[in-house]
Formats: structure tokens, sequence, C-alpha cells
């Protein structure tokens, strides 16, 4: 390995020893104050890693990773949302009087394997990256495990996440069986040799959905999503909704990108009717949710679908349309889940949709955020949420998707419909529910009101003027192609 | 041995595991199927290494390592595994001191 | 036919029994006893494939490691055939059509594709699954999954420390 491949790998490296760094702090005995500062820090320096090894991108880690500007992209989204989860965990923990250490550890290590996914080039990585993201995940939605009917949420997960990988190595297996090769590149290359795509192929990129499609939520393998968000604790659930999709995201983009399944008819098939009955399914199960988190699960189901439309042109349009979807989304569901991580009092989350009753008259600010997220969520003009529905419609459209771009429109429509029933809500003029008293640390308080503010902001700005946005994305794409 | 012989093999244990989660209520029973299935699953791969090999070494050539990749890919499934067990069969034991029970159909409390 | 072909068939008959008994079994520690018996005789497959390093690991990893931990969950919560539930004789009924209808497709598709007429794995000999082959190329080109590897199972330690721990 040279030098300049090292240097590649240090935003990375700098992730693993965020954990180990916190093992020590934990081992000479700190408190959760400084655990969270040191992570939040040590997050920053991954971000400060990032952007000093700018200048050696591309760098190809043979056999298994690619440093890109794609995976680099992704990576730092995903540190971006560790970030903001990190900062929300510490007003959730403390108001449980929970002593949260290893949360953190753990919240490192789970980042960590979203990060390899980005960059991973083979099914070595991919596989190994994957199962880091989920182990830790286990742990992580049953961390409160008296509370909350966790423990089960952690048992669904965790059937259900090993039933699936156990399909995704079968894939592998046929697709490794039929090409010879694990690699990326070289399985594209294969297969282009061998001129058509044969049934083995297809067989084994079928099953090897069943995983992927687990993992985002995608109809049919999305039964988990809404016990799952409602069981694990909020942090947990916004870390799910962003980290963990993004993460397998991309390693799927970058696969069908690699292999240009988008030439392939039977897997574009299988892809729109994958986003079509996403699209359709979440948005009809969240029409009569009474409960947020369990609403957000089965929005953000469809707002997979959603992506998935842009996935299916293959160009950079659709590479651009999905990263700026994504961007948007995760921004959009941090804000959400960050208002219900604030106004959760002790015991239960406040995920009732009756708890936000006349919220407006009572906390006008969260009632404002918490608005804007779900315009956002729902596409509403002036939002960064329109913006990348409009992007993803466009891509959609110049590939000439009919039908899923039809469907696009349509469940829109509907999705208007839930979002608008809790914003109803929220400025009802009746009693409030929510009583909640702090006596809390008030910096990380102020903190968090920060971080929501900044939150809104980027909603309102890349819905503004997205140009800027688009612009640095389409600079980091440039350095691999 | 021809190949089909192994992939019809390892489907049929695979697909024994497949019903085995399908089957039986008991967490653990449910997790040693998925076990079942990784093991279907390395033998496949072992079987397409020593495939991939053969067909490199009859196309001439000495030290060739093709199909290495597919048997280490095994050690690190072997290795996944064993890292999912712990973490799993440490939720299924809190699962069992709180409701006294493996039957994944008491896990029904979670509802709108 | 020969040795290994003997070898082969009785191997994977054993499996193949050993893992419906695993399913059928009442008491769950006669399932992992089976399960132990369905690891042997992959092993023995391994051997026939001549990939020591892998059944020497699957042996001490799964046999060994995992269905020793197995074991002891299933004694320390005294699990037996009474306390054992079982699902409705429908649910089986259509847990074995759904697992029947997916090992028809695999099976039609392996007897059906042109692509695999002709193709075998080679027995007994190829150096490929010898440790010293193996090693260098763990230690070489896949150095970084095996850090990765340690990595996870420092995820795995925390986590079931956390999950298990007393409040």
């Amino acid at each position: 390995m040279t030098e300049q491949q090292l240097m590649a790998l240090l935003p990375f490296m700098v992730l693993a020893a965020a954990s180990i760094v916190i093992i020590l702090l934990i081992a000479f005995r700190q408190g959760h104050t400084v655990i969270q500062v040191t992570g939040f820090l040590l997050m920053c320096l991954v971000i400060f890693a990032m952007w000093y090894v700018r200048g050696v991108l591309p760098q190809t880690i043979a056999p298994l990773l690619i440093v890109d500007g794609f995976g680099a992209l992704f990576t730092g989204l995903i540190v971006f949302c560790v970030l903001v989860v990190g900062l929300f965990s510490y007003i959730y923990f403390e108001e449980r009087e929970e002593n949260p250490r290893e949360y953190y550890i753990l919240i490192f290590l789970s980042t960590l394997g979203a990060a390899i996914l980005t960059i991973s080039r083979h099914f070595m990585s991919f596989f190994i990256g994957l199962e880091l993201l989920s182990i830790s995940l286990y742990a992580l939605i049953a961390y409160l495990r008296t509370r909350n009917n966790a423990i089960e949420a952690g048992i669904k997960y965790l059937v259900l996440a090993a039933l699936t990988s156990a399909f995704l190595l079968f894939g592998m297996a046929l697709i490794y069986m039929e090409t010879g090769s694990m690699d990326f590149a070289v399985i594209a290359q294969r297969l282009n040799a061998a001129g058509k795509s044969s049934a083995l192929f297809l067989t084994g990129f079928g099953v090897m959905m069943v995983a992927v499609g687990f993992k985002l939520a995608l109809v049919p393998f999305h039964l988990w999503a809404a016990d799952v968000y409602q069981g694990a604790p909020s942090p947990v659930a916004s870390f799910i909704a962003t980290v963990s999709k993004v993460g397998v995201f991309a390693v799927f983009l970058r696969f069908c990108q690699e292999l240009h399944l988008q030439n392939n008819s039977a897997v574009m098939m299988l892809i729109s009717a994958v986003a079509i009955l996403s699209m359709i399914s979440g948005n009809i199960l969240a029409l009569r949710q009474q409960n947020l988190k369990r609403l957000l699960a089965y929005s953000s189901i469809a707002h997979f679908g959603y992506l998935l439309v842009a996935f299916l042109p293959g160009n950079n349009t659709g590479v651009e349309a999905a990263v700026f979807y994504l961007t948007a989304y995760a921004i959009t569901i941090l804000a959400a889940f960050g208002i219900i991580i604030l106004l959760s009092p002790g015991e239960k989350d406040a995920d009732s949709l009756s708890m936000y009753r006349g919220l407006f008259w009572d906390k006008p600010f969260m009632a404002i955020v918490l608005t804007v997220a779900l315009l956002s969520l729902a596409g509403i003009p002036l939002t960064a949420g329109f913006i990348g529905k409009f992007y993803v419609l466009t891509a959609g459209v110049e590939q000439r998707a009919w039908l899923p771009v039809i469907v696009l429109v349509i469940t829109s429509v509907i999705g208007l419909y839930y979002y608008l029933r809790i914003i109803s809500t929220i400025f009802a003029d009746s009693p409030v529910t929510i009583q909640k008293e702090r006596s809390l640390n008030q910096f990380f308080y102020t903190a968090s009101y920060a971080a929501l503010v900044v939150l809104t902001l980027l909603l309102f700005g890349i819905g503004v003027m997205p140009a800027v946005i688009i612009q640095g994305i389409k600079q980091f794409l440039v350095i691999d192609r | 041995m021809p190949i089909q012989y192994y992939i019809a093999f390892a489907a049929t244990l695979f697909c024994i595991g497949v019903v085995g989660v399908l089957t039986r209520r008991n967490a653990i029973i449910v997790f040693m199927c998925i076990e079942l299935m990784l093991n279907a699953v390395n033998l496949l791969l072992v079987a397409f290494s020593k495939m991939h090999h053969a067909a490199a070494l009859a196309g001439g050539g000495k030290n060739v390592t093709t199909g290495v990749e597919g048997q280490l890919f095994v050690f690190f499934i072997m290795v996944v595994a064993a890292a999912e067990v712990s973490v799993g069969l440490a939720i299924i034991v809190m699962m069992y001191r709180n409701v006294h029970s493996v039957d994944v159909n008491f896990l029904n409390r979670l509802k709108n | 036919m020969g040795t290994a072909q003997i070898l082969f068939w009785s191997l994977t008959a054993l499996a193949l029994i050993s893992a419906i008994m695993v399913l059928v079994s009442k008491n769950p520690v006669y399932s992992v006893l089976w399960l132990i018996v369905v690891f042997f005789a992959i092993s023995g497959h391994y051997i026939l494939l001549n990939a020591q390093f892998l059944a020497i690991v699957n042996l001490i990893v799964y046999a060994g490691a995992i269905m020793v931990l197995f074991l002891f969950v299933i004694m320390l919560m005294n699990l037996n055939t009474e306390t054992e539930p079982q699902k409705s004789i429908w649910m089986k009924f259509f847990g074995v059509v759904a697992g029947g209808l997916l090992l028809s497709f695999f099976i039609s598709f392996v007897i059906s594709s042109a692509d695999l007429k002709g193709k075998s794995a080679q027995l007994k000999e190829g150096e490929i699954g010898l440790i010293k082959t193996l090693g260098k190329a763990l230690f070489n080109d896949y150095v970084i999954p095996f850090e990765i590897a340690s990595i996870l199972f420092l995820s795995a330690m925390v986590g079931a420390v956390v999950i298990g721990k007393k409040d």
C-alpha cells in the first residue's frame, strides 16, 4: 500500500480511532458531557480529514476499496448526519437519566460501517461494511432495553437482518459463479464479454435485491420499518432513517452504475416495480397513522420509492438527482426527529399525534420547525423537498419512465393529505397536552436549538438557491469520471 | 463433481433453513436456521471457488490463485456469523428476562 | 463410482437428513446437536474439495464456538419439549409450501441452465484451499477487510456487553 492510499483512507481511520478514544474516556471514568463534546470534536476532525485529503483523490485501494468523489460525497453526508444525531442524543439520554456512554462507541462503529459501504467496490467490503453497520445497530436499537419495547424492535430487526444477509450472500455466490469475480469492475467486464445477461446473473441480482430492499425498507420488505422506528430510541431511529439508508443506497448505486444495469431491461422492470409499490403502499399506510414515528417510517418508505425513480436513468443526471434528493431528505428527517427528541418527556417518546395538538400556541418555534420539515417532506415549493422531487421528476421524464413518474405525482398528492393533517393538528386551537419541565444542561439545549435553526435554514436555503448545492455535487462527481 | 450437484445441494439446505425460519416460533431455533442458510452459502462459495480454479488450471499456467477470494469470503462470513451470534443471543437472553419466553409470537406490542 | 463419489453422496445425505431433523425436533437441545452434525458433514465436504483451512475453521468456529454458545443459552433458559411453542398446522403448511416453491425454482433453474453444463468443481486436488495460499492472499491483498473484521468484533463485544449487563 502506498502512502497516498493510506492518506486517502485517513478519514476512515479517524472514524475508527474515534471509537477507541471513547472507550479510553470510559475507562478513565469520564462523564456523559465530556464524551459528547469529544465525540462532536472527533466528527469535526473526520470532516477536516476529508478536506485535508481531497488532493490525493481518487485513489483505488485494490482490490476492495475506491476513495473517489462519489464516496467522499456520501461519506460527507453520513458524517454530517451523525454530527446532528449525536448532538440530539445528549438531550434525549439525559432526559431519561440513562448513562449512555457505550452508545457513542456503537454509533461511531456503525457510522464506520456505512462509510465503508460508500467506498466499497467489491462484494467482500460490501458485506463486511453492511454487517458492521447492522451488528452495531442491533445493540443500538435495543439500547434502552427495559423501556419502550426496545427489545421487541431489536429482535425483529435482528432476525430479519440476519435472514436477509443470508439472501444477500446467496445472490453474491450466484453472481460469483457466473463471473468468477467479486470485483464490481471485473464483473462488469465479464458480463459485457458474455454479451447477454444470463438467467443466473438475474437470479443472483434478484436475490441480492431482497437484502438491499430490506435495508432501504422498500416494499415488499418494509414490514420491520414502522415497528423498529417506534421501538428504537428516537436518535437511533433517525440514525436508521439517514445514515444506514444513505450507506446502503450508495453501494447499491455504485454497483448498478459499474455494471450498467440501466441497460438491462429485466433489472429495470424489477426496480420500477419496487419503486411503484413503495410509493403507493408507503403513502397509503401513512394515511391513517396516529403515531408520528410510525408515520415518518411509512413516509420514508415512500421517499425511497421516489428516490428509485431517480435511479432509473443511470446517467450522471440520475446520480446528481439521487444525491440531491438524499441530502434534502436527510436534513428534513433530522429536523423532524429533532423535534420529537426535544419534545419527548422523561419516560415515553413524544410520538402520539394527539400530543402535538395546539403545539403552536405553546412552543411556536418548535411548531414552525416541524411544519417546515413536514412541508419539505410533502414537497411544497420554497423548501428543499420540492427541488429534490422536481429534480427526480426531471430525471425520470428524461428517461421516459412514464409509469413511475405518473405514480410519483399522484402519490405525492396523496402524501400531501397526511402531512397537512399533522400541520392542522399543530395549529389546532386547544389546550396543550405535552407537559415538560427542564432542568437540564442549558448549553446542550441551546446547541440543539441552534442545530434545528441551522437545519431549517438549510431547508430554505437549498429550496431557494439549489444551484449552489448542485454545483458542489457536480464538482465532487467529476473526481472519478 | 458436476457443479449442478453442489448448487442443488446448497439450495436444498438453504430452503430447509427458510422453511425453519417460517415454521418455528422459538427465536433461538429461528436463529439456528439462519446459521444453516449461511452454511449452505459457504459450501456454495467453496464449490464455485474450486470450479473457477479448475478452469484456470485447465487454461494453462502455473501457480494460479484464481478462486482464492471465494474461500477468503467464506472465512469472513464465518467471522461475521460469530459476531452476529454473540450480539443476537445477548438480545434473545434479554427478551427471555423481560417476557420469560423465547416465543416470537409474544412480540406484538408495537403497533398503532 | 469412486471413493470420492461415495463420500460425496453419503455426506450430502447425512447433511440433508440432519438439517431436516433440526426442524422437526421438538426439543431445542436435539436441534442444536443435529445442527452440529450438519456442520460436521459440511466440513467433510470441504475436505473433499481440499479446502483444509476452511474445514478446520468451520469445525472450530461453528461446531465449537457458536454451537456451544447456543447450547449454553438453551440450557440457561431450561428450554425443553414442554416449553417449546408450536405454530398452528396451517402456518407450518404455508411455510413448507413457500420453501418448496423457492426450492423448485432453484432446482428447475439448475436443470435448465445451459451455462452450468460441463462445469465441475475440482475434488481432492488443487492448492488454493491450503493455509499457505490463503494466508498469503489474506495478508497481502485482503488485509483491509481483515482489519475491518477486527473492528466488527469490537462492535460485537461492546454490543453484547451493553445488552447483557446488569443494571
